[in-house]
């Protein structure tokens, strides 16, 4: 007998929604996974990275940052990850269904290859958000130095992480392996709890 | 000791791997002829006190592979630039 396999969110039984930590005021950060997005790597290849460019501009309205930037297009976000190296986010795009878009549209200029089943991506939201991640990431997140639009790929407690600033509440989404998912939720949430922390239903 | 990365900027130590003399060159043949120069380039290293060039990978980072001039006296670091030229 054939098993059929259904998608399964990161965090399912482990993020359960509701007011957790110190106290029972307005919590210091909310945090929410990311469910059902589109997230594809996207890598230029050798000496297409002009054309690529346009394409994206063209396909998507979207612009490639040069740097570690976040760039909202569209339908389509892209976050420079590395010299040609980008990872294009959607959450009108998703299960498997932006990769297959991308591969379409920029066939011959980049190297495709989906990962939303491979990542989790969660948002941590609140006045307290720069103090949470401040105890794990070795980067400065003061406003004068990273602001809404920037992002950066760093580790947190040995884990590899790739972070952008959405706005400024401030809000954050942080991407990492699912694999390590777990681990990450459970520093995370350690490092929330001084501050009083709730947990959102998971959405895209 | 920090490093600038020209993609991500200044970053800790923890997220680089030391990766070697980026001095030396690969020699273009495999033949007999340049045996010298492949143990040259595998095997002899200078050990300069003061300025040297070597290969960083930024492995937690932008996993670009980096060459930085170090001054092996003080670690302070005279330049980062992208070992694969400007992406």
């Amino acid at each position: 007998m054939s098993e059929t396999l259904t998608a399964r969110p990161a965090l399912a039984g482990i993020a359960l929604p509701g007011r957790h930590g110190t106290g029972n005021g307005a919590p210091g950060v909310t945090l929410r996974e990311r469910t059902d997005l589109g997230v594809v790597a996207v890598m230029a290849r050798k000496g297409q990275g002009e054309a690529l460019r346009m394409a994206v501009a063209s396909a998507y309205r979207a612009t490639l940052p040069d740097t570690a930037r976040y760039l909202a297009g569209q339908t389509v976000g892209f976050v420079g990850t590395g010299p040609g190296q980008w990872l294009a986010v959607s959450a009108s795009l998703g299960g498997g269904a932006l990769a297959v878009d991308l591969t379409a549209k920029l066939a011959g200029l980049a190297s495709v290859s989906d990962q939303g089943d491979g990542r989790a991506v969660i948002r941590i939201a609140g006045p307290r958000a720069r103090d949470v991640l401040a105890k794990g990431l070795p980067i400065d997140l003061h406003p004068s130095v990273f602001a809404p639009g920037s992002a950066a790929t760093s580790i947190i407690s040995l884990m590899g992480v790739t972070l952008w600033q959405v706005d400024e509440t401030p809000a954050y989404d942080l991407v990492v392996f699912r694999s390590l998912a777990v681990s990450f939720w459970s520093w995370l949430t350690d490092s929330a709890a001084e501050y009083g922390y709730e947990v959102v239903p998971a959405t895209n | 000791m920090r490093i600038r990365c020209p993609y991500c900027g200044e970053r800790g130590l923890e997220e680089f791997t030391y990766r070697g003399d980026a001095t030396v060159t690969r020699p273009e043949t495999l033949d007999q002829t340049a045996e010298a120069a492949w143990v040259d380039y595998v095997y002899l290293r200078d050990n300069p006190a003061g300025p040297h060039r070597e290969h960083w990978y930024h492995g937690a980072g932008c996993h670009a592979w980096l060459v930085v001039t170090r001054d092996v006296r003080t670690h302070e670091i005279l330049g980062v630039e992208l070992a694969g030229g400007p992406a």
